[in-house]
């Protein structure tokens, strides 16, 4: 039973201190957190609903500003970045987003190469890579399927290619297995896994299947009430 | 098979199809109303200028043939274009409105009256048509219209203003709506511009792609109104050609010269500029609410 601790010795991927995030209407759903996630470290944070987990997600992927504190992204002061450069930390952190946040006017092909059309790629460039990623995500026959026509399961996989396709070296995914059966839900784990391990990317999977947090057995964060409870690896405090 | 970028942003939907509507029957009318402005300007010029230039020769106790020998003096001064002496007929028609229809008595003494066309640009020739009736012994008045062609001009100067305004404020008006309507077009599209926010797209990047499609629709809706306002003036110009008279002078000129052109081309080009202007400031005002 050892308490999970970053390695502070290299400069972490995130690292937040003494944050706080207020909404007008609802107060503060964050409470001065501090939490380190060291670059190649795979994580789960889990808590109940309401708890926080997608606020403090906003946070690390840059939607929004703490209201308190400072957060600090591959050792640069976001508050001190200017939009250009927020900009490009962006294009770093890929992102799996609860609801998907697909563009329906576009086919899956074309969602996925979004974060390189923006980042001022030609599809001369991307074409191939775009699609062995939907292939690998098991959607090589439907490349070019309108976003619409996908089933959920399928939107899914088309969002976290397209979280995937800058390489990113954070990835942030909320509820990534959230709308796939578990099959597919532990089959979407293991290809994150694989991309820790081959590319070292820093990985947070926001989940509330503790069997599968069981199953991959890494450190966890959880929140409840806005508030860091527990900052382990897990198996370490269950 | 290589693959070709397709639009970021959907294709226009019902409230695009309002905001084409809206942008382009404001065009129209700004247009239309610019043109009217412009016709109006043109006809109290015409109508002032004219007032300015006619005099009017009054001669008692003479004859028709010296009446006509002074008439001919007064033509033949460098600043007039014209001076001829009424007929009898023209004296009565002139009259009729005082007196009735059915002719003048037999025995009403009339005096001759001359009609004098004068450049007053050049200088007034009341002087010289004076001294013209002195030297043939004519008792008479020289009449020109300088003294109420002060109050026309005045007249006229408020009628060019209330016009300026109109269209001034038309514009205003358009404009506003044209960024009101895009602003809310644009906040309906928010999703998108949150995705590629998060995507990495920097702000300007984001901005320039609505610019181009606010732009585009207001370029195509303003010449569509721009287009209907032409149509409609060319109607007005035509079925106006056969006015004459007193009449016609009156009426606002609506022609298609050269500067109407420039007005219809020019009030797309506004019309886009607003939409794009709008567009920017929407998503950028919108971008700057996140981090």
């Amino acid at each position: 039973m050892t308490r999970f601790r970053p390695d502070l010795s290299d400069e972490p991927a995130v690292r937040l201190d003494g944050v706080s995030l207020a909404y007008e209407r609802t107060g503060e759903v964050l409470t001065e957190l501090d939490v380190v996630l060291r670059q190649g470290s795979f994580t789960f944070l889990t808590g109940p609903s309401g708890a926080g987990k997608s606020s403090l997600l906003k946070l690390m992927y840059l939607a929004h500003a703490p209201t308190r504190g400072a957060i600090r992204l591959f050792g640069r002061q976001t508050h001190e970045l200017k939009r250009k450069q927020l900009a490009a930390l962006r294009r770093r952190i890929g992102v799996v987003f609860q609801e998907f946040r697909l563009l329906n006017h576009l086919t899956a092909f074309e969602n996925v190469a979004l974060p390189l059309r923006v980042a001022g790629q030609k599809p001369d460039q991307y074409q191939n890579e775009v699609i062995d990623l939907l292939r690998w995500v098991g959607l090589g026959e439907r490349v070019d399927a309108p976003t619409p026509s996908l089933s959920g399961g399928e939107q899914q996989r088309v969002a976290i290619a397209r979280a995937l396709i800058n390489k990113p070296d954070l990835l942030i995914a909320d509820e990534p297995t959230g709308n796939v059966d578990p099959e597919m839900g532990r089959k979407i784990l293991r290809l994150f896994v694989e991309l820790n391990k081959r590319v070292g990317t820093t990985i947070l999977i926001a989940t509330h299947d503790l069997e599968l947090i069981r199953e991959f057995n890494a450190p966890v964060l959880r929140l409840n009430n806005g508030l860091l409870v527990r900052d382990v690896e897990y198996g370490a405090a269950e | 098979m290589s693959r070709r970028d397709s639009p970021l942003l959907p294709a226009s939907d019902a409230r695009e199809a309002a905001l084409f509507f809206v942008i382009g029957a404001l065009c129209f009318l700004a247009a239309l109303a610019a043109l009217t402005t412009r016709g109006t300007y043109k006809a109290a010029e015409a109508w002032g200028a004219q007032i300015e230039g006619d005099i009017t020769v009054v001669m008692r106790d003479t004859d028709r043939r010296t009446a006509e020998q002074a008439a001919n003096r007064v033509a033949s001064l460098a600043n007039v274009f014209e001076a001829r002496v009424l007929s009898r007929d023209e004296v009565e028609e002139l009259l009729e409105p005082s007196l009735g229809p059915g002719g003048m008595p037999d025995g009403l003494p009339i005096p001759m009256l001359m009609v004098v066309q004068a450049d007053t640009a050049v200088g007034d020739p009341s002087d010289d048509v004076a001294e013209i009736l002195d030297e043939l012994g004519i008792d008479g008045d020289v009449a020109g219209n300088a003294g109420y062609a002060d109050n026309v001009r005045g007249a006229l100067g408020v009628l060019r203003l209330v016009a300026l305004s109109i269209v001034a404020l038309l514009s205003a008006t358009a404009i506003a709506v044209i960024a009101f309507a895009t602003h809310a077009a644009l906040l309906a599209r928010r999703d998108i511009v949150d995705v590629l926010h998060l995507s990495g797209a920097e702000d300007r990047y984001i901005a320039g792609l609505f610019e181009r499609r606010f732009w585009i629709l207001a370029l195509q809706a303003g010449l569509g109104g721009a287009v209907t306002a032409l149509m409609v003036t060319a109607l007005i110009v035509f079925t106006g050609s056969g006015a004459q008279g007193v009449e016609a002078q009156l009426l606002p000129r609506l022609s298609l010269d050269f500067w109407d052109i420039v007005i219809l081309l020019v009030t797309p080009i506004m019309a886009g500029l607003a939409a794009r202007l709008a567009a920017r400031i929407t998503v950028l005002a919108s971008l700057k609410e996140t981090l």
